[in-house]
């Protein structure tokens, strides 16, 4: 569902990608990890059409996202690492807009939009502007706008960042009832334990190259270190790598 | 100054010197260099030209020279106030910075007067700036000394620094007044107050009457006219008197006005001083409660008011109706299109009392070169509008483009969506504003036509740049996407809008003459007469076509890129 081919990004100053390669299936749930500044969100960001690739390929569901960005980017649901909404709308209004933007069918978004402020505590807050959100109702906010539409794939950086405990387990919950109906899941994160918990692959990135990739097991076995858990193996990955 | 407001001033400051060292600023430098000079220039050959003409008015010169210095220090007491309340509100109340200098272990009072002084030059150095040509004319002149630049300098500090201070007292008790979440309502009871201050103003001091002096009964009258405005009391007065009485050399009283605008001043710091300690930690705590919205949604028997964009695609009207909504929810807006209101009202006016039937020159000749100017200066109006609103269009997307470079939207569609959205009122505005005022100087129809054609071919090519350009210079991390409006960017779009104005009236002047003179005359054209015509509109039709289409797309481009 997923590709990227040798997918590099450079802005002259650093290499922050570097032909990096990854599929994931259809389904899936692929968690993404590395120090800062290993050129995650850079990777997502292109994922999500929003920086352009300096070289390299990636493919959504079979399609160019150079190619055909428009079709591409109707099938993902994105979630960006920080909140910034637009702040002088209320999250009702924000979410008819995002409703609008992908068409989503004028009955449907209605009824979604409601089920999602439900789902997500905000519907006592629908009609005030979004400027007086907290952090937290951002963030859940965007991350019901990228549902609206049912993607096919959703690519989200850092998912709990700034969420209650009760919110992250919802968020949780979630992302695994979309992996059981075929959406795939590419997930960033720094909450280790997340990443063990909820991915079926996780990849270990590092100054912008791919250190190695698989279920916790796999990992294991390429920085040989036994039955460690996650944070042991991504710490002697990325001391090696 | 002590070491708390120092400290509090230095990362302003640090930024400077690291935006004036960067060597990518070197071109933009040379830009703003050049305009500035251009700008000083033309403003002292103006004025110069303006003063050496009244010094050669018997009797009259002197009067009218300083009636003119005494209209201008009114203005700009009247703009300085304006800025500086937008400035202050910003500055000590919303900026989002604000939190983190709270939370810092320094008093309230320091943080105040270190938001005040920066408050205060953001608000002052334009006005600085153009009044440096000014008081160099009026010295060179009337060939005063160089006691008198000093003076006149102290005066117009003077000028700025009371104005800040009136302006910080409004804001404080304003802030401290009006309920939680409601500052910005603020920025709306302003505007409205200082729309019609202007427009108060503008009548009050009649600039018209000063070159009809015949409608005065006698000179006696005219001359009251003249001094109608010099009330002691205001500092403008005072102002103007520091400039008038040294350039006669009259330094005792020239001292004392500069002593009363100083002493003034002092007592406005005290004020501050003395209510910022009381109100403005009450006032900033309850801005920081959540915002409230400003209006109800507007609905009619359950029809919105987005009903008439109902023939857009869903996409563009989706972004349409972000537009507009984030628009007037913005608070900050609203000062801007109060004033721009006033602006046009006095615009209008003006052609109304224009005293054209006491010219030497025919009436029918005169009402027509008017006509014909009247359309660059609508246009230069319109460019300056949209310097302020367009520009900025596509860096108040600000940090939340990511929801547009992520929707299914191509950037192409997004930006014709901006272009339509604000070319449509814009061509409405300038269309009423020529016809009403081509209306009020009875042209031929003629100069009617060629106005409402040109106005309808340069509306969509100034837009078109200024989104163009708007979206090749974004800054989406700015706090204030308006103020994008003096970038490198901005300043590059008002000189190419300029030029392409300039560029389309110069074209079409011959050829409008020429008609013009044929019809009086009853002559015929020739054969390369027409082709000249032609060729000349056409070619300005083609300036205005590659206006749109190519700022357009090196945005795009650039966005692209991004």
């Amino acid at each position: 569902m997923i590709e990227l081919h040798d997918l590099t990004k450079d802005y002259k100053t650093t290499l922050a990608v570097d032909r990096l390669n990854l599929h994931v299936r259809a389904g899936e749930i692929y968690g993404f990890i590395g120090p800062n500044g290993a050129g995650k969100t850079t990777t997502i960001r292109m994922m999500g059409g929003i920086i352009e690739p300096t070289s390299g390929a990636i493919s959504i569901g079979g399609i160019d996202l150079r190619k055909d960005p428009v079709a591409a980017k109707k099938m993902i649901g994105f979630v960006p690492d920080r909140p910034f909404l637009y702040e002088k709308l209320t999250g009702s209004e924000f979410l008819r807009f995002i409703a609008d933007l992908y068409a989503v069918a004028p009955r449907t978004a209605a009824r979604r939009a409601e089920e999602l402020l439900r789902q997500f505590a905000l519907w006592n807050w629908g009609n005030e502007i979004i400027e007086s959100y907290s952090h937290g109702m951002k963030q859940r906010l965007i991350i019901a706008a990228a549902l609206l539409h049912d993607p096919k794939v959703m690519i989200i950086d850092e998912p709990m960042v700034g969420l209650d405990p009760e919110a992250v387990r919802q968020v949780r919950d979630i992302l695994k009832e979309l992996a059981k109906q075929n959406v795939t899941v590419f997930v960033s994160t720094h909450t280790l334990s997340l990443a063990e918990d909820l991915c079926d692959r996780i990849g270990v990135i590092s100054k912008g190259t791919l250190l190695a990739e698989g279920t916790v097991a796999e990992l294991n076995r390429a920085a040989k270190t036994g039955n460690a858990g996650l944070e042991d193996v991504f710490l002697t990955l990325v001391r090696e790598g | 100054m002590n070491n708390a407001v120092w400290t509090l001033l230095q990362p302003r400051l640090i930024d400077a010197a690291n935006g004036f060292r960067s060597r990518a600023s070197g071109i933009r430098r040379l830009l703003f260099l050049l305009v500035g000079l251009v700008f000083w220039i033309g403003a002292f050959l103006i004025f110069y030209r303006v003063l050496a003409y009244f010094e050669s008015v018997q009797d009259f010169g002197d009067i009218l020279a300083i009636k003119l210095l005494s209209m201008m220090m009114l203005t700009f007491f009247t703009l300085l106030l304006f800025s500086s309340i937008i400035n202050s509100l910003s500055h000590l109340y919303l900026s989002r910075d604000l939190s983190l200098v709270h939370s810092l272990p320094v008093s309230v009072r320091d943080i105040f007067w270190a938001r005040w002084l920066g408050s205060a030059f953001d608000s002052s150095w334009m006005v600085i700036a153009f009044s440096l040509p000014v008081i160099l004319s009026y010295g060179w002149v009337f060939q005063a000394g160089p006691g008198f630049y000093l003076a006149a300098v102290g005066a117009v500090l003077c000028l700025c620094l009371i104005a800040a201070g009136i302006s910080s007292l409004i804001v404080l008790c304003g802030a401290a007044l009006l309920p939680a979440g409601k500052i910005r309502t603020l920025f709306v009871i302003l505007g409205v107050l200082l729309a019609l201050l202007l427009v108060l103003v503008l009548r009050l001091i009649r600039p018209e009457q000063l070159v009809n002096p015949d409608s005065f009964a006698s000179a006696v009258l005219y001359l009251n006219s003249m001094q109608a405005l010099d009330r002691p009391w205001l500092p403008t007065t005072w102002i103007t008197d520091v400039m008038r009485l040294s350039l006669k050399g009259k330094w005792g009283l020239s001292g004392f006005n500069l002593a009363l605008a100083a002493s003034c001043f002092l007592f406005l710091l005290f004020l501050n001083d003395t209510l910022a300690r009381l109100l403005y930690f009450r006032g900033f705590s309850r801005s920081q409660t959540t915002a409230k919205r400003l209006f109800a949604p507007l609905m009619y028997r359950g029809i919105s008011w987005e009903f008439p964009l109902g023939f857009l695609s869903r996409p563009a009207r989706a972004v349409a109706v972000k537009e507009i909504r984030s628009f007037f929810r913005d608070s900050t807006q609203w000062p801007q299109l109060f004033l721009i209101c006033a602006l046009i009202v006095v615009y209008l006016y003006n052609f109304s009392v224009l005293p054209l039937d006491r010219t030497p020159i025919s009436s029918v000749y005169l009402q027509n070169v008017f006509s014909f100017l009247n359309v660059g200066l609508a246009a230069f109006v319109l460019s300056a509008i949209a310097a302020r609103f367009v520009f900025p269009a596509v860096s108040t997307e600000g940090e939340a483009f990511w929801i547009i470079q992520a929707a299914p939207v191509a950037l192409k569609t997004f930006l014709w969506i901006k272009f339509f959205l604000y070319a449509i009122p814009l061509l409405i505005l300038s269309e009423i504003l020529i016809v009403a005022s081509n209306l009020l100087l009875g042209v031929t129809s003629l100069m009617m036509i060629v106005s409402v054609v040109t106005i309808f071919c340069l509306v969509p090519a100034i837009v078109a740049l200024a989104v163009g350009l708007g979206a090749r210079f974004p800054d989406f991390k700015s706090e204030n996407p308006a103020l994008s409006a003096t970038s490198f960017g901005g300043v590059l779009f008002m000189l190419l809008s300029f030029g392409l104005i300039a560029l389309v009236i110069i074209l079409e002047a011959g050829p409008v003459y020429k008609i013009f003179m044929a019809r009086i005359s009853g002559h015929g054209f020739s054969f390369w007469t027409i082709l000249w015509l032609i060729l000349s509109f056409a070619f300005a039709l083609l300036l205005c076509v590659f206006a749109v289409f190519f700022p357009m797309k090196a945005g795009e481009k650039h966005l692209l890129a991004k």
